[in-house]
């Protein structure tokens, strides 16, 4: 009998709180950093190592590169960046492996689409996913520069 | 024909439609915040038009009858259920002028009526030709005959004390002490007695969304589903009014604020009941079908027949029986 009126007792304390639900579709759900989300690629950083390419789990990274457009300079470019994300799982791999951090992760996870075709993203897709990227990257960090830990 | 007595049941019909549609979001509110989400807010602001939209939904459905079923009985049974929750309304007083009518009998008038759907509830289950209806319409009939009898006994206090089986006398004879208070058991038998009437929970066996497909109801779609559904929530609206009537003193202001109109307090005290009914079933789980017949027979009948045993006795003692005999 004394329980009965307890939990009456819980349930309209309850009503007072604050509800605990997120409006989600209405307002973006903030990602914390390290987050896995769609990758964003920027083409001037890119050496055409085509490490990404072969660390891939589920081969879907597809590129081209081409010879520097400038003689003077040795190398290659990126000419198409493909990213099939029927088969990504996002498994932050191919931006791991990147040396010069061309491919890095971003806190976006939206890829709902009514057709297939809409989830092969092109190089100009991935750079122009360039909000929320993902700041603990590995160039962004000072102290870990490329070289080890030299002061 | 006069207009009044016309127009006046029409009207009574618009603003129970009108207190369904939103007593269904309310509810659906409250067991939101009690769970601490918001409920329903996509359609319409604050979600005002959830309802609208849902009974809309069930209109345009399909009309399946079971090609099996009694069919003039299954488009006849949500008729029989419905027209008795909103003919008992007849007899709720709102306030000293508005009332339908008033007869002697009155509250023997509304449990009586009210227990038709029943017929109505047995009817559908039977004539969907389908064994679980079937057996979710004995549960219900058999759930709705036994705690009719805890809720008639719990009223008997009352009309002991009054003299009277007419709600008006029953209202004016709360002038002083609202029959809550002498009548403390009996306001818990009747409002226990009425969770069941009701089929809400933790008495919703019948319908007990969780456990079974739905109880009698299991093959009515569309229109005659939302027929089902609309009379469940008249009988909230004439059960509120009715226990606003015989426990809370209708009309009558307490602490003598008489300034304020007597329609305000029915409803102040109406929508109080309606609230403590989702209040209720937001908090209590479901009981176990053997222990819903032994509470009904075991527990609350003795406790109703106690209350007029303490009644009649109580009518007799000196300094305590102005509380009683009135």
């Amino acid at each position: 009998m004394r329980g009965l009126v307890k939990g009456l007792g819980i349930t309209l304390k309850n009503m007072t709180k604050p509800s605990v639900t997120h409006r989600y579709p209405d307002v973006p759900l903030p990602m914390p950093d390290r987050f896995r989300g769609i990758q964003y690629f920027d083409p001037d950083l890119c050496i055409v190592c085509n490490q990404c390419v072969r660390i891939c789990p589920t081969d879907c990274i597809t590129l081209t590169g081409k010879k520097h457009p400038d003689p003077e300079k040795k190398g290659k470019v990126i000419d198409t960046y493909d990213i099939n994300f029927e088969i990504c799982i996002l498994c932050d791999l191919c931006t791991e492996v990147c040396p010069t951090e061309a491919i890095v992760m971003t806190n976006n996870y939206e890829l709902a689409v009514y057709s297939r075709d809409d989830l092969f993203k092109n190089m100009e897709w991935l750079h122009q996913n360039d909000e929320n990227v993902r700041k603990e990257n590995n160039l962004n960090k000072p102290n870990l520069a490329p070289g080890g830990n030299k002061k | 024909m006069n207009p009044v007595l016309v127009m006046g049941p029409i009207l009574l019909l618009f603003v129970v439609l009108g207190f369904v549609t939103m007593a269904i979001l309310f509810e659906r509110k409250v067991i939101g915040w009690i769970q601490m989400r918001p409920g329903p807010n996509r359609v319409g602001p604050w979600g005002i038009l959830q309802t609208v939209a849902d009974v809309l939904k069930l209109l345009i459905k399909e009309d399946i009858i079971p090609s099996k079923a009694d069919k003039p009985l299954f488009k006849l049974a949500p008729a029989i259920a419905f027209i008795p929750a909103f003919a008992v309304l007849a007899v709720i007083p709102f306030t000293e002028s508005l009332q339908f009518s008033q007869f002697a009998v009155g509250i023997l008038y509304y449990l009586a009526v009210s227990s038709i759907t029943i017929i109505g509830i047995l009817m559908g289950g039977w004539a969907s030709n389908n064994k679980y209806a079937l057996l979710g319409a004995m549960r219900s009939a058999a759930q709705m005959i036994s705690y009719e009898i805890p809720l008639v006994m719990s009223v008997v206090g009352i009309i002991l004390s009054v003299g009277s089986l007419n709600l008006v006398e029953i209202v004016e004879a709360q002038k002083q002490v609202w029959f809550i208070f002498p009548q403390f058991l009996g306001f818990a038998v009747f409002f226990i007695a009425s969770l069941s009437e009701l089929n809400r929970t933790p008495f919703d066996l019948p319908e007990a969304e969780s456990e079974l497909v739905a109880g009698y109801h299991v093959e009515y779609t569309g229109f005659r589903f939302a027929f089902f559904m609309l009379s469940e929530y008249v009988y909230v609206f004439a059960m509120a009014s009715l226990t606003t009537v015989l426990f809370l003193g209708g009309w009558n202001a307490p602490f003598g604020l008489t300034m304020i109109p007597g329609i305000v307090w029915f409803v102040l005290k109406f929508l109080l009941i309606v609230f403590s009914l989702f209040w209720i079933r937001a908090t209590m789980p479901r009981v176990r079908v053997d222990q819903l017949m032994e509470f009904a027979w075991k527990v609350l009948l003795p406790v109703a027949l106690f209350n007029i045993l303490l009644t009649a006795v109580l009518q007799e003692v000196p300094y305590l029986d102005f509380l009683y005999r009135l």
